[in-house]
């Protein structure tokens, strides 16, 4: 330490220049580094979709869910694969160990599909890998609004698609552009049943012949003179009256055509999604995802930007109208975080000139801060951490903590300087104050990064949320380190001038603050020396108060942000049809339009282009667009606001309704965990077995003491129409089953049949019956099968047409069915609950075989967390302790100091029972911070205590008179560190909810434990140093 | 003493261990306490009724679109549809073949010509006798075919003139296997050209005895009057066959029933709500349904927009097993 002391002093301009370097490379980081506005909680992942048009769940999975799953088992870092076949849609979610590269797992993936896609049978949809992006990613939504009333939701929607969509999709930084509301331009060729039995066609007919009569080739060129003239033969169709005068047979020269047969009009496709708006009406929309890996503000603002342009581009009374925007959140919630660290950076030097009584000192000190801060961009640029809510809220909280190494260095410096004789040259009154400090200094900062280190080891959500703090605060104190260490004394050096050569009458008066505080505080400790066992009583007495007061604390495990937005969940039966998921959507938004806060409704039915959501039909997400809050008059926050709407739309038959946030919502759905503590999970094969045994479950469960809420999934629920082909009446008439499909494939489902150009835009050809021949299970009874020979047999001759109740989806884990029982569980451990259900699901329920019951939801999580924490918190108390004790050399100052910790913890209890906070994970930071800050106060009394033991001042004297000298450095620090958190505790804005807690903690901890360094340590400092007297003069 | 101290220190030592592990264990554990607590609340309010029943606004009926109707009597009407095509009535029709091979010498008919019986068609001269000879009409009606130029030498039965009275046709209706129990002579039958709402209405007056081998399929004739031609031979036609026309003590519209827990309800209007009442269905067209059991006359019932109601019944099932 020595050597280190007399190398920075020596080489002072070599340590300016490492600092500036550093602070430059710090500005540079900065400028580079992405904002967001949380750390992005979503898991390594790969989603595979494959769309596949009008099939149920069980062929879904059957032809495309398991080949897809069978091809992604055995890739490396595969953490496990989920399923999910809905109608028509099959989503395949690869799950990657945390940390895999996206672009290594995307890699993985895709060579792996190319097997899959050859084992999903020809016509039954081509598997994809969702954009490449998070649950972050969705960073603009907005709609297309016509003011002039010309254009129909099918012309918008082609505008969506074919105009704005590729524009979008060129600003750098967005991956994918989703459209989703209207219609999606489509040629229906519409059948007419009858005429095609009176002019014997069959429908597989007519699609060839409509494929056969649109076409252009090329057939090189003909030479003429001396020029090339290129020969195209051009046969596409390219309107409705094309397509109608195609001609199907003809009989003695006369012509049979298309338009005899069939209605042929522009029509929609089919969706399974809508956009509503306001109540009245359907809306086409787009939603823009950004690019993994982005700068989520850079790319908004350029997609702002290209939005302007292409409003310029769009036909007259066409706009795109932004309807949620994460920008505003990014920017709200950096807003918060910044604010705070500004204002904390002002409280922060306010005392420290309050307390130094002079500037140049405290410009030392406060030169920490942007050090610090400036020292944690690189590493964040180095660890790739954004700036977000939790990094930016790391800094903020360390504000306080990063000036305290400089704050001890500097102080002592100061006072020796003015004590120091006058012929002491300054560098050498530096040099001996600085060799007296250095050691706790480098303790204490060391001990605070140590304290952070359980924090490194939370995995999932709670890892990725606040491992970004864990890292910042770190770094922000490595960097507040180095400070102290290399630069301060250096600065000191340059900046403080020996108290000869100032104005020695200023100072005094400067000085008011302090001699005042002492005047206070040196009867106090003196009595408290003097009756020790008042200084216990008072230790032992406000743990009691902790202890009492802990267990009534609520607990929760982290806070909900706030996101500023308001999204309205509507979930719907499950059989529900779109037209009437409409209905209900627009009357609850009416409902939700009538609080005078709102402005705007703009509901998501659904899903549109696969990429983004996979919500089935009888799913809503309604954005609620709210007035500036400066106009709010029924409801003053965003809670309040939820309650008044709440109360507005009631109880809304037939429709559950639930508040959530974008992002959240997002994250959620990837994450696609179970909400409830408990969730048993039955895998097996049969889908009625699963459904069977998981009741039998639910109903064993139940009887176990300390059940609730037991749920398990309803995964039944959606209605079928089944058509079950009779094999002897096929084999009658010599018809095969392929045939029977075909005809009902084409018929009631639609074949495409080649598309139309209209330039580069495509539309697909649709052909079909005729809605009146297809759309109920008595017309579709009557459709006429061809058999050879040319007799045609009803449908319903050859087949049985049932309607029965189906799976509304089947999900997979690791390629095997499985169904969720949820659980919560009240008044008992759920260690014992799970043993006990075990044992009850044994006795009573039998499962063949193949089927197999799991335990597994949020409580194996805490479990698992729980397990990680009881073997990383003795272990950093460990690493602490032997800081200590490596620090002090006895056992009994290490005690001493680490008996800040449970008086500090008692503060923090009390604070959040008085502010009425819960306990969560933010909380917990919170104490683990404190350990910290605690042990540093400890620290730098003891220190000095024992210095004076050491120059042999009677130990009742040191200890009035170490405290007394130690006043101001301990007040320093620990006024610092509160009030740096002060903007944190007070702030509303975009994020506040998560650092609250922690701030509270951290302030009522160190009141606490100000309290007790200051008045119990120096009382209790002769038990623990009579030794430690006897040591040093046997040494 | 100095054992007392090392006592003290050892102790508050452990206190503040145990402490800190109640910290993390706490704010483990209990994590979910809220939100269960507010879903309990929930499902206790719905399970608190003994019956199934919904109470619903006057205004939320008309919002939802959900109609009641009281229920009663009426008139279940049930058809079967056919295709077919329109023949003319063979016993109309007269295939006229001249006599004697020979030589056209005159043609007074044209095709579409309208004739009377006995009416002189065509002169042709015979090759034997060299006689000329007239070709008569025997029946009224119109040339519908006629292979005869002047001065073309006739040798055989092909170049005969049909003469047919369209005045009546008869409508050859295919019946599918599946069909065939259910028509029966005397049914009456709506026949339809299907582009047009020209329809005419006749009785089945014949179903033949066999079904054909090829196509499988049977036969049932309609006789339709023709006075104005409308209903041309070779016209493709639909054919609404009426094969019941009953008067059913209680009726509803389809859209009155509901699945709700495997079995089939119709809410019923009861107090101040709706419960769902299973029912027995019986006979049934495409839109209206006979209740054979479960709905009495006179009550109050959900003719349509019951959906919205069993929906509200499902809602706690439902919205716990969504899961992303």
């Amino acid at each position: 330490m020595k050597k280190l002391i007399r190398f920075v002093l020596k080489n002072r301009l070599l340590m300016l220049a490492l600092g500036l370097l550093i602070v430059a490379g710090g500005y540079y980081s900065y400028n580079n580094l992405p904002i967001d506005a949380f750390p992005d909680v979503s898991p390594s992942l790969v989603q595979v979709f494959t769309v596949t048009q009008g099939l149920a769940p069980e062929e879904i999975e059957k032809y495309v869910t398991f080949p897809v799953e069978v091809a992604m088992n055995g890739l490396p870092n595969l953490e496990h694969i989920r399923s999910v076949s809905n109608f028509g849609l099959s989503v395949v979610n690869v799950y990657f160990k945390d940390g895999t590269d996206i672009y290594f797992s995307r890699q993985l993936v895709n060579e792996r599909l190319q097997e899959a896609r050859e084992q999903i049978p020809e016509g039954f949809g081509d598997p994809e890998m969702g954009p490449i992006s998070t649950g972050m990613g969705l960073i603009l939504f907005y709609y297309l609004e016509d003011t002039s009333g010309k254009y129909s939701l099918t012309e918008l929607r082609t505008i969506q698609d074919w105009l704005i969509k590729y524009q979008l999709q060129t600003v750098p930084g967005v991956t994918e552009v989703l459209g989703i509301g209207g219609w999606e331009k489509q040629y229906h060729v519409e059948l007419d049943p009858n005429s095609l039995l009176r002019y014997d066609i069959s429908v597989n007919e007519i699609i060839e012949k409509i494929r056969a009569n649109n076409l252009n080739v090329g057939a090189q060129f003909i030479e003429k003179n001396s020029e090339e003239f290129i020969v195209r033969s051009v046969g596409l169709a390219g309107n409705i009256e094309d397509l109608q005068n195609i001609v199907l047979s003809s009989e003695d020269g006369i012509p049979i055509y298309l338009r005899q047969v069939a209605d042929i009009q522009i029509g929609g496709a089919i969706r399974r999604g809508v956009q509503t708006r306001n109540g009245i009406k359907e809306v086409v929309s787009g939603q823009v995802v950004k690019l993994y890996g982005t700068n989520s503000s850079t790319v908004i603002r350029r997609v702002e930007k290209k939005l302007k342009e292409i409003n310029k581009i769009l036909p007259q009374g066409i706009r795109i109208v932004p309807y949620y925007e994460q920008k505003t959140l990014v920017e709200a919630a950096v807003k918060t975080v910044t604010n705070a660290l500004l204002i904390g950076v002002i409280l922060v030097a306010l005392i420290l000139i309050l307390f130094m009584g002079s500037l140049r000192p405290s410009i030392v000190v406060a030169l920490a801060i942007p050090f610090s801060i400036l020292f944690s961009f690189i590493g964040m640029r180095f660890f790739n951490i954004s700036i977000n809510l939790m990094s930016f809220g790391g800094l903020a909280i360390a504000i306080g903590m990063m000036v305290d190494g400089t704050i001890v260095l500097v102080e002592n410096i100061d006072r020796m300087l003015r004590k120091s004789p006058e012929e002491e040259s300054k560098f050498h009154v530096i040099a001996r104050a600085f060799g007296e400090v250095s050691r706790p200094i480098f303790f204490a900062i060391t001990i605070i990064i140590v304290v952070f280190l359980p924090l490194f080891t939370l995995q999932g959500v709670e890892g990725k949320t606040f491992r970004p703090l864990a890292y910042t605060v770190a770094l922000a104190m490595l960097g507040s380190l180095l400070f102290a260490m290399l630069l301060a004394s250096v600065l000191a050096s340059m900046f403080m001038r020996k108290p000869g050569t100032g104005k020695k009458g200023q100072e005094i008066k400067e000085n008011f603050l302090l001699r005042n505080l002492v005047k206070i505080y040196k009867p106090v400790v003196s009595y408290f020396v003097k009756k020790r066992f008042l200084a216990v009583f008072l230790a032992v007495g406000l743990l009691i108060v902790g202890v009492v007061i802990f267990p009534q604390l609520g607990s929760e495990f982290a806070p909900k942000v706030q996101e500023g937005t308001i999204v309205l969940r509507l979930t719907m039966a499950p059989s529900i049809s779109l037209n009437k998921s409409i209905r209900t959507t627009q009357v609850v938004e009416r409902r939700v339009l009538k609080v005078p806060e709102v402005t705007e409704v703009i509901t998501r039915i659904g899903r549109g282009e696969v990429g983004a959501h996979t919500d089935p039909i009888n799913s809503a997400e309604m954005y609620i667009l709210l007035k500036d809050k400066s106009e709010w008059r029924t409801a003053g926050t965003q809670a309040e606001l939820e309650d008044v709407i709440r109360e507005e739309i009631g109880n809304i038959p037939g429709v559950l309704a639930n508040f959530t946030q974008p992002i959240q919502m997002t994250v959620d759905e990837l994450l696609e965990g179970v909400r409830a503590e408990l969730a048993i999970k039955l895998y097996g094969e049969d889908l009625n077995t699963l459904k069977e045994k998981a009741d039998e479950i639910a109903s064993v469960i139940r009887r176990v003491p300390g059940a609730a809420d037991v749920q398990p999934d309803q995964v039944s629920g959606t209605p079928q129409l089944v058509i079950k082909i009779d094999r002897h009446a096929i084999a009658r008439y010599g018809i095969n089953v392929e045939d029977v499909q075909q005809v009902v494939h084409a018929a009631v489902g639609g074949e495409t049949a080649g598309q139309i150009f209209e330039g580069v835009r495509r539309f697909d050809i649709l052909v079909r019956f005729h809605s009146d021949f297809r759309g109920t299970p008595e017309a579709i009874g009557q459709i006429l099968v061809e058999a050879p020979k040319g007799i045609h047999v009803p449908l319903s001759q050859l087949a049985t047409i049932e309607e029965i109740v189906g799976p509304r989806q089947i999900t997979r884990e690791n390629s095997q069915r499985f169904i969720t029982i949820q659980c919560n569980v009240v008044g008992l451990d759920i260690g014992t609950f799970v043993e006990n259900g075990q044992k009850a699901i044994e006795q009573n329920v039998k499962l063949p075989p193949g089927y197999l019951v799991t335990w597994g939801g949020q409580f194996r999580l805490q479990q698992e967390a729980n397990k990680r924490l009881i073997v990383v918190v003795p272990i950093t108390l460990l690493v602490i302790f032997l800081l200590l004790f490596s620090s002090f050399k006895f056992l009994k100052n290490t005690l001493l100091i680490l008996l800040n910790i449970p008086l500090a913890l008692v503060g923090g209890v009390v604070a959040l029972w008085i502010t009425g906070e819960n306990l969560s994970v933010p909380a917990s930071v919170g104490f683990i911070a404190l350990f910290g800050i605690a042990l540093e106060n400890g620290m730098v009394l003891v220190t000095y205590l024992n210095q004076l033991i050491r120059d042999g001042v009677p130990l009742d004297d040191a200890s009035v008179k170490g405290a007394i000298l130690r006043l101001r450095p301990v007040l320093m620090t620990a006024m610092t560190t509160a009030l740096g958190l002060i903007p944190l505790l007070l702030a509303t804005g975009v994020g506040s909810e998560v650092q609250r807690p922690l701030a509270t903690v951290v302030i009522g901890g160190l009141f606490t434990s100000t309290l007790l360094t200051l008045l119990v340590v120096p009382a209790i400092y002769k038990w623990f140093a009579t030794d430690m007297k006897n040591e040093i003069q046997t040494n | 003493m100095r054992m007392n101290k090392k006592g003290i220190t050892w102790l508050l030592s452990l206190v503040f261990i145990l402490v800190i592990s109640t910290v993390f264990v706490k704010c483990g554990g209990e994590n979910k306490k809220d939100s269960h607590q507010t879903e309990k609340a929930d499902s206790s309010r719905e399970s608190g009724h003994e019956e199934e029943i919904v109470r619903i606004t006057v205004e939320e009926l008309e919002e939802f679109g959900i109609e009641i109707a009281i229920a009663g009597a009426g008139k279940l009407d049930r058809h079967v549809d056919l295709t077919g095509e329109i023949v003319i009535d063979p016993d109309r029709l007269a295939h006229i073949v001249p006599r004697f091979p020979g030589v056209v010498k005159e043609v007074r008919k044209k095709i579409g010509s309208p004739v009377k019986k006995g009416e002189v068609l065509a002169i042709i001269e015979s090759n034997e006798s060299l006689a000329s000879y007239e070709v008569k009409s025997l029946i009224d009606g119109k040339v519908i075919d006629m292979h005869l130029t002047i001065g073309e030498v006739i040798a055989d039965a092909g170049h005969s003139i049909v003469i047919a009275d369209l005045s009546r046709v008869w409508v050859n209706l295919n019946v599918y296997q599946k069909d065939l129990p259910y028509i029966k002579t005397g049914l009456q039958t709506i026949i339809s050209t299907g582009y047009d709402s020209k329809e005419k209405s006749g009785k089945i007056s014949y179903i033949s005895p066999v079904v054909d081998e090829k196509t499988r399929t049977a036969t049932a004739r309609v006789v339709l009057a023709n006075p104005d031609g409308t209903w041309k031979p070779g016209l493709f036609v639909n054919a609404k066959v009426i094969t019941g026309n009953d008067n059913v003590p209680i009726i509803v519209p389809k859209t009155a029933l509901e699945t709700f827990e495997n079995r089939t309800v119709v809410f019923v209007k009861q107090g101040d709500g709706f419960t769902p009442q299973p029912v027995t269905i019986g006979r049934s067209n495409s839109t209206v349904v006979e209740i054979v059991a479960g709905l009495k006359s006179g009550q109050k019932y959900v003719s349509k927009g019951g959906f919205t109601l069993k929906a509200e019944l499902q809602k706690e099932a439902f919205g716990e097993g969504h899961e992303h």
